[in-house]
């Protein structure tokens, strides 16, 4: 079951304006960013100069540079700026594959596999992120062991009387994430349950994948 | 103060660190530890038995244990800024400052076995290592609900000076932060601490 379209990779608040993250979608290594105006970005992780992560640079602006020799690119994925030649004017084919980009539903989404035709993304309700839950177990084992259909790549389950929206990303076939999200105004009262309930779900789905 | 050290350590970053941001001078006496195991000379063992380093001098103490030179300098900052005044507080913070000096030496041994010719299996370290940032993480995300960003408050506390250097420096035995969005975030308010330095390994932006 390979995941295509539109896959969630992080919670929209984990990655805060200035910042980057490496995040893995069905063996992709991709650098998620989001500048400091606030927009959202997610390339392939992997800086055309000599293929270092780009998750491992920095953001300046509307620019992330790589950790490396410092080559910054601008938000079309276009080198503009190579520190090693200041004055040079740098050729416009250097370039970082770029993944269709989407925020919605409390989370960042990229458009799978690298090079597809991005459809327009489901506009999904406001919600608050929980927290993302990574997983030793195939995707399929972990929808099976919530007990719930899919849509795409959301699912949405019913605990502890909160209406929670999760979306799923296989991040290997033996690796998963769940981005957990819950509705605007739930009450703190109820999060710190919510986030045992997310750590017994992921003891429970690693035990068994390692009695299987 | 004297400090011995080896500037490819993480235990001697943890104190440069802490020294740093509590505006403490430290005397660095650099130690040939690698390749020259110099801290396992006849000279070193002399200051510390147990062949290791960092060694801290203040007049005519000496100090070898990690937790105990950090708790030192901790209690000699003017301020005590990282140190919480609460019975209960300071006891959490304890809680935590055990985990990165016992628990989390595991880091450390990791990334001297990929890095500094140690002997071990780098694969099993790293896989513990991994076990361990999983309950750091899960722990500041329920710090985070309660609208405290460090582990054991609202402020950077002793223990989350002696936490960064593990997370930070594990890229160096191949774990990866992709798994911990929270101890990211963490992260990046520790380098806002006011004082902050870096060691090779731990990119020096923002
Ligand atoms: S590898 Fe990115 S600038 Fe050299």
């Amino acid at each position: 079951m390979t995941q295509t379209g539109w896959v969630p990779v992080a919670l929209s608040k984990m990655i805060e304006p200035g910042t980057s993250a490496g995040v893995v979608a069905e063996g992709a290594e991709i650098v998620v960013w989001r500048d400091t105006s606030g927009t959202a970005h997610a390339w392939e992780d992997r800086c055309p100069h000599r293929g270092m992560k780009m998750s491992f640079g920095f953001v300046r602006g509307d620019h992330i540079a790589c950790l490396y020799h410092g080559w910054e690119y601008d938000e079309s994925g276009t080198c503009q700026y190579i520190p090693a030649h200041p004055d040079l004017e740098v050729p416009k084919s250097i370039c970082v594959a770029r993944y269709g980009v989407a925020e919605s539903g409390g989370m960042i989404w990229a458009h799978l596999p690298l090079g597809s035709e991005p459809a327009a993304a489901s506009e999904l309700p406001v919600m608050e992120g929980l927290r993302s839950l990574y997983l030793d177990a195939p995707l399929a084992d972990v929808i099976a062991a919530l007990g719930a259909e899919r849509t795409g790549s959301m699912i949405a389950i019913e605990h502890a009387g909160v209406a929670l929206r999760i979306g799923v990303q296989a991040v290997s076939e033996r690796r998963s994430a769940l981005h957990i999200t819950l509705p605007e105004g739930t009450p703190d009262s109820a999060k710190p349950m919510l986030l045992d309930w997310c750590e017994a779900l992921r003891r429970q789905v690693e035990a068994r994948e390692a009695v299987a | 103060m004297i400090l011995h050290n080896y500037d490819l350590f993480e235990d001697c970053y943890r104190v440069r660190l802490l020294a740093s941001c509590t505006n403490q001078a430290l005397e660095l006496v650099n130690v040939d530890a690698f390749p020259g195991a110099e801290e396992k000379s006849p000279a070193y063992l002399e200051l510390n038995p147990l062949g290791r380093l960092p060694i801290l001098q203040d007049g005519d103490l000496t100090l070898r244990d990690l937790s105990a030179i950090l708790i030192y300098l901790a209690e000699k900052d003017s301020e005590q800024r990282f140190l919480p005044k609460d019975p209960a507080a300071r006891a959490r913070m304890f809680d935590w400052l055990g985990f990165a000096c016992r628990d989390l030496a595991l880091a450390a041994e990791a990334r001297a076995v990929a890095l500094l010719d140690a002997p071990g299996d780098v694969a099993s370290l790293r896989a513990k290592v991994r076990e361990l940032f999983r309950v750091l993480d899960d722990h500041l995300t329920r710090q985070a609900l309660k609208g405290e960003g460090f582990v054991a408050g609202a402020t950077p506390s002793l223990a989350d000076l002696a936490l960064f250097p593990a997370f930070a420096l594990s890229r160096d035995f191949n774990l990866d932060h992709d798994e911990f969005p929270q101890l990211r975030l963490w992260a990046r308010r520790m380098r806002q601490i006011e004082g902050f330095i870096t060691m090779p390994g731990i990119p020096d932006y923002h």
